[in-house]
This record gives C-alpha cells, structure tokens and sequence, in this order.
C-alpha cells in the first residue's frame, strides 16, 4: 500500500548518517537502513573472514549469515556497543564456529607434538615470495581454531589484546598464550621447511 | 612471567614454553618483542636474538599474506553479497504493528515500520537534521483507539540551530508527510534531540541530499 512512498526518500540521505542512527532504525524495521549498513561493512568483514578461515566462498557464507543473525537481533542490541565492534564480533563467531568444524582435535595434538621441536632453526632465511606464504596458509591449517582466530586477529588485523578477548570471548591471558603457541607452531613450520 | 602465557585454563602450559639457554623464557623474550621493550639483554643475548630473529622471518612472510589478503579484498564486489543478504531480510516478516490510516470506519492499515520510514525521510527535509528512532503509538490517550497516532521522532540536530525553531519545522514536515503521503491522522508528534551534529558536518549532510 504505501510501499513506493519509501522511495521518496532521498536515495543519498543515508549514506553519510552514522552507524548508530542506522542501527536504530534498522532495528525499527527500516531495510534500507540496513542495508546501508551491510553495504558500509561488508568489504572489512570479507577481508577479517577470508584471512580467519583462508577460502573466499566460506568466507562469504560466514559474513552473509552474520548479517542475516545481526538483523534478527538488532531489536535486542538497543547500541550497547558501535554496530561495527557488534558485527565483527558476530563474524569473529560464526568463523570460529565453521574452524571447529572444520577440524578434529586429534590434529590439535598433532600440531603440539610438531611444536615439540626446537623452535631456533633458522639461520637466515629469505622468507619472501608466494612459496613462503603459501608455506603461512598451510601451517595456519594446523592450528587450533582458536589459535588460528586469536593469531590472525592479532597479527593480520592487528587488533589489541583486549578487544580479541573481548571478540572471541577468553580472558586476555587466554589469548596471549594461544597467540604464543600460534607463533611458536609457525616459526617452527617456515623454519622446517626450508 | 610465566603467568603471561600460561592460563590457568591450560594445565600443560608450560610444556609449550621453552627455557631459552640464556636462562629466559621464550614466551617472555617474544613478549619483549611485540612490547619494543628496550632491554640490553635482548640485543646482546644471542639466544634472545635467534629467537627474535625466527618472528621476524614470520612476519616478514605474514606482510606478504597480509598483501595477498588485501588485493583480494581489494578487487571483491560486495555488491552480489549485499543483494543477495538484502533479498533475505527483505522476505523475513519482522513482527511489526499495524496502524489505522484514513477514517476511524475505514479499514485501511499501514506497518509502523513502513510509516516510521516515511516520517524519518520527512523530518530529514529539514537541514542538518538526521532521524533516528521513530516509534508511532495509539493516539487518543490512555486505552483510546480514535484512530489517531503519537510520533515519538528522535533526531540529531545541528549544533548551531535554535532548537525550538528547528523541532517546530520537523514537526510540520512530518505532519504534512503523514497527512499528504500516508493520510494518517497524527494527535502529536514529540522530538527528542538525542545529540548536536557540528554545522561543518550537518552543511555537508544538507548539501549531499539536497
């Protein structure tokens, strides 16, 4: 019934009002609203889930699933935090969610007893080109999910120890130490490959 | 230092640590590192320094991840995405209140969520004003059903503003939508400024929907 009256809108009012005015209305049940907000966020939330879980199409499965979870909250979230933090932290879950899944915990161990080892073998090494990295994605493969999450947070994204505890829901010293291993699991790796 | 890395919700976590020869914790040369602690030891202790030495091998390849990452990111068309989100939400019923329209014998009804829409884009007419929450309640004061609607608008307004003036031409705006776009009869429109947008800011918001 009144359904094109919402096209009186000017289509470029909304592009430059913040987040939380967004979120307000979007909660309200305003979908463009809305969908400014997934169109402001998703490029960082792509980037955040590709480098969590390593593959483009399980990337874009977790951001979608995010957005449509953070839809049906939002009448809940009443801004008790910026809508970016809230959403990243969804992505940040339902990434760490698909890594469970994704690995059994035998190989857990598994990559425990590889960082065994001793962790100093490297003499100087060029650790440049796409074989090196190529060599990151696949010992990240090794790592616990949550040390693959905290680590990437930390290192990929550069986020601080704080707002990872608070994102992945540990305490700080949980995620330092999973940050630790995950670095002590990686050096070995590139060292021992080379 | 221990106490760093080993949770206390990991019994085994000293297993992971390693004694460097130089009678240092790894974990705790590492953490040096990533602090930028300027400690002598660190730059003459050999054993430190091969360790320090084997981060930074990683992190010189995790620079060239973060690369690969990026023009990956770069050249994404998150447009596909956001449709495809879009038309989901766009499908997914949110219960929602009907809201009488026209006069009190007709049986006509709008969703608050879509009339609260309109209101927004009304009240925005006005410069430097952006809308936030809209809630529409039963006009016609306590159990009363005339057919008539309260707004509740809640609006950033620009700082320089006099706030009186500005709330009396939202007001007018979103009656005149309410009337001429939904024909809703509203019984009052109450304006809460929920915060003073800079005028840099709110010219720069006029001219972009102007």
């Amino acid at each position: 019934m009144a359904g094109p009256r919402t096209q009186s809108a000017p289509p470029d009012s909304r592009a430059d009002t913040d987040d939380a005015l967004l979120a307000v209305r979007a909660a309200e049940g305003d979908e463009d609203a809305f969908a400014v907000l997934v169109q402001r966020h998703a490029p960082a939330l792509i980037r955040l889930a590709t480098s969590l879980l390593g593959t483009g199409t399980e990337a874009e499965d977790a951001v979608q699933d995010a957005f449509l979870s953070a839809w049906r909250r939002l009448p809940e979230f009443q801004g008790r935090s910026a809508f970016g933090t809230w959403i990243y932290r969804i992505v940040t879950n339902r990434c760490l969610n698909v890594l469970r899944s994704r690995r059994p915990v035998a190989s857990l161990e598994a990559a425990g007893d590889v960082a065994a080892a001793e962790h100093t073998t490297s003499p100087a090494r060029i650790t440049e080109g796409r074989d090196a990295v190529r060599e990151l994605r696949e010992a990240l493969d090794l790592l616990s999910a949550e040390q693959r999450a905290c680590w990437v947070l930390r290192e990929l994204d550069g986020r601080s120890y704080e707002f990872i505890a608070d994102a992945v829901g540990i305490s700080q010293e949980a995620v330092r130490a999973r940050v630790f291993r995950a670095r002590r699991s990686l050096t070995q790796a590139l060292g021992a490959w080379r | 230092m221990t106490d760093r890395t080993d949770p206390p919700n990991t019994p085994s976590a000293q297993g992971d640590d390693e004694l460097l020869p130089c009678g240092r914790l790894l974990s705790r040369t590492w953490d040096d590192w990533e602090q930028q602690t300027d400690d002598p030891h660190l730059r003459s202790c050999p054993h430190c320094r091969q360790a320090v030495h084997g981060l930074d091998d990683l992190e010189s390849v995790v620079r060239g991840l973060q690369q690969e990452t990026d023009t990956t990111a770069a050249a994404y068309d998150t447009e596909p995405l956001t449709r495809r989100i879009m038309d989901v939400v766009r499908l997914e019923l949110r219960p929602g209140r009907p809201l009488p329209l026209g006069e009190p014998a007709e049986d006509l009804w709008i969703m608050e969520a879509v009339a609260a829409r309109a209101l927004r884009a009304a009240a925005e007419t006005v410069p430097g004003v952006r809308a936030g929450s809209c809630r529409l309640l039963d006009g016609g004061g306590d159990g009363g059903d005339d057919g008539t609607v309260e707004v509740r608008l809640d609006i950033h307004a620009p700082a320089d503003a006099p706030l009186p003036e500005l709330a009396a031409r939202v007001r007018e705006q979103v009656w005149e939508a309410a009337d001429r776009e939904l024909g809703m009869v509203i019984a009052a429109v109450d304006i809460r400024v929920t915060d003073l947008v800079p005028t840099s800011m709110a010219d720069d918001q006029e001219g972009g929907s102007a």
